[in-house]
């Protein structure tokens, strides 16, 4: 996951000549996902998440997050002027960033012209600073107009160049799925002939027992396609948002219909039925707090995404959520075995390097993955232990010792 | 793979305190493929018995994080402490989720929330360590040393602290 470190980050003014423009990017981002502002919205405190967090946030436990003063979802309120903040920073940081980087790396030279910035650059290196300050001149003028205004204004006036970077940062991508005349499963979002579908669901359909009605597949699934098509010019009107369920008093399968008839997966037990339909609903109606909603279909993938990293097939890649998923009534034995062999292996394996191990971890010695993955800094040398019983820590911190912290 | 929210803000976390570490504190996850599973290095605040140890923690992270906290654990043992529990488990109002209160002694905005982060988890340690809070002590041997033998409380912490550093 080495795009881990590429993600852009209010950090990344920090050491440039505008580092105090690290807590006004800050400003601009979510205090839930620490992503820019998404859909924002205001709550009755008057504090602004993105839509979807504060949802999620009010569906756990229906406080604001940042006083704790009791919320409903029913009251929030857009914030079209922070969304509008959020894109115009977004459109000119990339140029900002990298004039501001271009002045470090020639502060730092202390020459006047540069011609190899040591630094890693994107394909705007070759324009000129001259030409980079180009969108920058053109800011006055244009701050009453709207966001798609100032989308097409920027187009038409910034240098070729740029125009990538500008694609790359929208966070629209997705929606602009090219038309290629298939259809994706609604189960697997594998792209196929439209002929294809129905033959395929019925491999999901043994896959999992849960009881699947035939007929109501048609209706969601022209649903579907109604909405790829919408997706692709801007909808004439907003969807309706999904009113709250009280699954207390729903019964397994009045709740396993409801889900149906919204076009989402119906299967596992009651308690994951609840936890999907409500991720969908917040889905759903952070959606609707959006300038340009997504497809039904993209939303399917993001519950998708949820199903596979904390719904129903949740993979288990650490040790302290097993017992849960080992726990339950739909466990299959089987597959577990099958799928967690390697890991078995290697964990009797490590075991036994482990004892043999212990022999020698007096011994002091660097681990060698400790900061591989990092990018360079000056004053990070402090090695993180990777197996938790060496720590090294740098002569320039205080205690230039080695520690076994295993015995 | 596609990431879950947790992932993505954990990378976030993870980005923000490599770059911009505070004081004392160094954390990031043990291996790049398991965002869930971090270690942290949190040296003993100055002015205290535990000056000049370094601690080793284990921070692990639910699925559905930022929404549910972390728990931590020091690792090695060694930590005398009236917070930390024998085994090492921290007990700390800021990784107890707000619903859930045993104790009944913390305030709600004492505790965890999304907004909530490892750095300000690792800062509330160590002045944890510098100040323990013996409402509710995880190691009631460790409390009551603390109150009512103050001297052989530190005298304790420091040698804990010279035998982690090999010394």
């Amino acid at each position: 996951m080495d795009q881990s470190f590429e993600i852009p980050d209010s950090t990344d003014w920090l050491e440039t000549p505008l580092s105090l423009l690290a807590p006004f990017e800050s400003s601009l981002r979510c205090q839930v996902c620490k992503d820019f502002f998404d859909n924002p919205v205001i709550t009755s405190c008057s504090h602004t998440f993105c839509s979807l967090c504060i949802r999620r946030c009010l569906s756990t436990e229906g406080k604001c997050p940042a006083c704790r003063s009791s919320d409903q979802e029913l009251k929030l309120r857009r914030n079209w002027a922070v969304q509008e903040l959020v894109d115009a920073f977004k459109l000119a940081r990339p140029n900002v960033l990298d004039l501001a980087r271009r002045e470090n790396v020639r502060l730092a030279k202390g020459e006047e012209d540069i011609d190899e910035p040591t630094q890693k650059k994107r394909k705007i290196n070759q324009v000129e600073e001259q030409e980079l300050q180009v969108p920058e001149a053109n800011s006055q003028g244009r701050r009453t107009r709207s966001q798609r205004s100032i989308n097409s204004s920027a187009e038409e006036r910034t240098v070729p160049q740029i125009v990538p970077e500008v694609i790359e940062d929208s966070q629209d991508d997705e929606e602009y799925m090219p038309e290629d005349g298939l259809v994706a499963c609604p189960i697997c979002f594998r792209k196929m002939k439209e002929e294809a579908v129905f033959p395929h669901l019925n491999v999901h359909q043994q896959e999992e027992e849960a009881p699947r009605k035939t007929p109501t597949k048609p209706t969601s699934f022209g649903l579907l396609k109604g909405t790829s098509q919408r997706g692709l010019t801007l909808p004439s009107k907003q969807p309706e948002r999904l009113p709250a369920i009280n699954y207390s008093i729903l019964k397994d399968n009045a709740l396993r219909k409801k889900l149906r008839d919204l076009g989402i997966p119906d299967w596992g037990q009651k308690q994951l039925l609840q936890r999907r339909h409500t991720e969908w609903m917040n889905l759903w109606n952070a959606n609707c707090d959006s300038k340009c909603p997504k497809s039904k279909r993209v939303l399917l993938q993001e519950l998708d995404i949820w199903e596979r990293t904390q719904g129903g097939h949740a993979a288990v890649p650490s040790p302290f959520t097993t017992s849960n998923n080992v726990m339950r009534k739909d466990f299959d034995a089987n597959e577990w075995s099958n799928n967690h062999d390697d890991d078995f292996k290697r964990l009797i394996a490590n075991a036994r390097k482990k004892s043999g191990a212990q022999v020698r971890s007096i011994i002091p010695e660097t681990s060698p993955s400790s900061s591989r993955q990092r990018e360079p800094q000056p004053q990070q040398d402090v090695g993180l232990p990777v197996n938790g019983a060496r720590v090294e820590l740098s002569p320039d911190t205080d205690a230039n010792h080695v520690i076994d912290l295993s015995g | 793979m596609a990431s879950s929210v947790a992932q993505k803000r954990l990378f976030h976390e993870y980005k923000n305190l490599s770059t911009n570490p505070p004081e004392g504190i160094t954390a990031g996850p043990v291996s790049e493929d398991d965002m869930f599973y971090w270690e942290a290095l949190i040296q003993g605040p100055e002015e205290t018995p535990f000056e000049g140890g370094v601690f080793a923690a284990e921070l692990k992270f639910p699925r559905d994080y930022p929404l549910s906290p972390p728990t931590m654990k020091f690792i090695g043992g060694g930590v005398w402490h009236p917070n930390v529990y024998p085994n090492g488990t921290v007990c700390i109002s800021i990784l107890h989720p707000p619903g859930d209160d045993p104790n009944h002694y913390e305030h709600a905005s004492e505790r965890w929330s999304p907004i909530q982060s490892v750095e300000k988890i690792l800062i509330s340690v160590m002045s944890m360590l510098a100040e323990p809070n013996d409402e509710s002590p995880a190691n009631v041997e460790a409390a009551k040393m603390w109150r009512e033998r103050r001297p052989e409380y530190e005298q304790k912490v420091r040698d804990e602290v010279k035998k982690g550093l090999g010394l």
